[in-house]
């Protein structure tokens, strides 16, 4: 008899957990929207202090290196000339096929002129591409220059020889990263 | 056929070998381009069946409005990408199993009546020519298979030949129980008996039991999960059709959803009225003849509501083991279908039908 009773529960189990079965994809077809986004097109809001893309506010940067020298895989180069303290920049480049996005650069610095924004988007098609220049000019802005000659003015040592300032090189990701943040300035004032 | 023979003749004055060869290709173009619209859009209904029964979108991108552009592109995509024959294979087998299990399904609907006059042939064995006709496949399967050389492959053939022993019977001897009732062979017949007594699936106690078991059986027999062992993707890469690619690839895929409308349809039209309405709330079959095509939407819309629980189903339940499926065919489907069968027999014996 038990083998009987068995071959009955089983048909009714196969039966009763398909139909069971059947109602949960029922209600996951009818009732609930896509929790997926259509990701080019919008995205998930993405956290604060997510490790993305560096931005550098250049006009705070006094050139210490402290961000360089805390890098664990040294993907930060700095090259600028000192003027007293105004500076004539080179580059100030990150290298993001080595970066590890640990964020060890934004503690050290001494006037809070590095940041991570939520940029993500790294991907390219050109690995040569992957160094990133973060500097918004290089040289010396007009002001500096002003500031230069009034102190050569006095000391009649050569600020002629200063470079005039050159909007950076940098490739589109910096672009990018600072057009979204002129966005977000944008929606905070708004 | 018979409807074209008459207008070409009445018409063209044409008779003879001409009339008929032009007709044939009237139907058979017909059929052809009605298969491939309908299995465009069948593969797009099933990614979104997939995909919202996932939580999630699908494709969404070709074409605008809900990626209704992704299966042309597929198509497209195949047809134009490079026909690779392994090294090793039996290249006349390889090259024609994909037509032989694409011609053993579409075959089949030569028997299928679409309307009221609207069916190539009306065949007196219709259902025994369908089920011997759709048979043919698993040839053309084991054929795919065996001529490969991969042991992927093979492992397919294999499991679809153990397969096709298991699930041939039952949805047979399922059949036989509204064929019993209505006393013939003829779709047609069945379209007629369902207009003037109702459903057949109603029609006694023990119909469902046939309905749910060809239903079962038809699965299996269009490879559709939980009966998709010949292909099963975690286990043989791709079955049976690893080793193809690009059009002949897609007449693997094609001959899915062509044999799904096939299942779909005669199981529309033996147990769910087929071109007729419930309770013949319009006589399709006594209308004008033009309106006869009333009827093919009529049973296109049954058979896309049998398609859906296909879908529904596939997206529901894991894959089963072989032995599950034979245990399946022998001891569970084949009984009942007998049960069924002698059930409706004694039936309308008892109630003096």
């Amino acid at each position: 008899m038990g083998s009987v009773r068995e071959y009955f529960s089983n048909i009714a189990n196969g039966l009763g957990s398909t139909v069971k079965g059947m109602g949960v994809t029922l209600r996951h077809f009818t009732s609930e929207p896509p929790i997926t986004v259509q990701y080019p097109r919008e995205t998930k809001p993405i956290p604060p202090t997510y490790r993305g893309l560096h931005i550098l506010e250049q006009d705070k940067c006094i050139d210490c290196h402290l961000c360089a020298k805390a890098c664990p895989v040294d993907c930060i180069e700095i090259e600028a000339t000192h003027h007293g303290r105004t500076l004539d920049w080179h580059k100030f480049t990150i290298d993001y096929k080595k970066c590890i996005f640990c964020e060890f650069c934004i503690p050290p610095c001494p006037v809070d002129c590095i940041h991570m924004t939520s940029e993500f988007e790294l991907a390219t098609d050109d690995p040569n591409g992957m160094v990133e220049d973060l500097l918004t000019w290089t040289g010396l802005r007009p002001e500096d220059q002003a500031k230069l000659e009034g102190k050569a003015g006095g000391k009649g040592a050569g600020a002629a020889e200063a470079k005039p300032a050159a909007p950076a090189g940098g490739g589109d990701v910096r672009s990018r990263v600072a057009a979204m943040l002129a966005k977000k300035k944008a929606e905070k004032e708004g | 056929m018979e409807p074209l023979l008459a207008f070409f003749s009445e018409q063209f004055g044409l008779t003879g070998v001409l009339a008929l060869s032009l007709a044939y290709a009237v139907c058979i173009g017909s059929l052809l381009g009605f298969i491939t619209v309908y299995a465009m859009f069948a593969i797009w209904m099933e990614r979104k069946v997939a995909a919202h029964i996932q939580v999630r979108f699908g494709p969404m991108e070709v074409g605008g409005w809900h990626g209704w552009a992704q299966s042309p592109a597929d198509a497209l995509k195949l047809l134009f990408k490079e026909d690779i024959i392994p090294s090793g294979a039996n290249k006349l087998l390889f090259w024609i199993a994909p037509a032989v299990v694409f011609c053993g399904v579409f075959a089949g609907f030569v028997a299928i009546p679409f309307a009221a006059g609207v069916q190539i042939a009306d065949l007196d064995l219709g259902i025994f020519f369908i089920v011997a006709i759709a048979s043919i496949e698993v040839v053309g399967v084991i054929m795919a298979g065996w001529s490969s050389n991969s042991k992927y492959s093979l492992f397919g053939a294999v499991r679809e030949a153990a397969q096709v022993v298991s699930y041939e019977l039952p949805a047979a001897t399922a059949l036989l129980a509204p064929i019993l009732l209505v006393g013939s062979f003829r779709l047609g017949d069945f379209n007629t008996w369902q207009a003037e007594h109702g459903w057949l699936i109603v029609a006694n106690p023990f119909m469902w039991i046939a309905a749910l078991i060809y239903f079962i059986a038809s699965l299996a027999g269009c490879k559709r999960a939980p009966f998709d062992l010949p292909e099963a993707e975690s286990e043989l890469v791709s079955g049976f059709h690893t080793e193809y690619s690009g059009m002949r690839f897609s007449f693997f895929g094609l001959e899915e959803y062509v044999s799904m409308f096939l299942v779909a349809a005669v199981m529309s039209t033996l147990f769910f009225g087929g071109y007729t309405l419930p309770f013949n709330l319009l006589d399709i079959g006594n209308l004008p003849a033009p309106l006869h095509l009333l009827g093919v939407a009529v049973l296109v819309v049954k058979v896309f509501a049998v398609i859906f629980v296909q879908m529904w189903l596939r997206w529901t339940l894991p894959r089963m083991r072989v032995d599950q499926v034979m245990s399946m065919g022998y001891k569970y489907l084949l009984p009942w279908a007998l049960f069924a069968v002698a059930g409706t027999a004694v039936w309308h014996v008892g109630m003096g039908g």
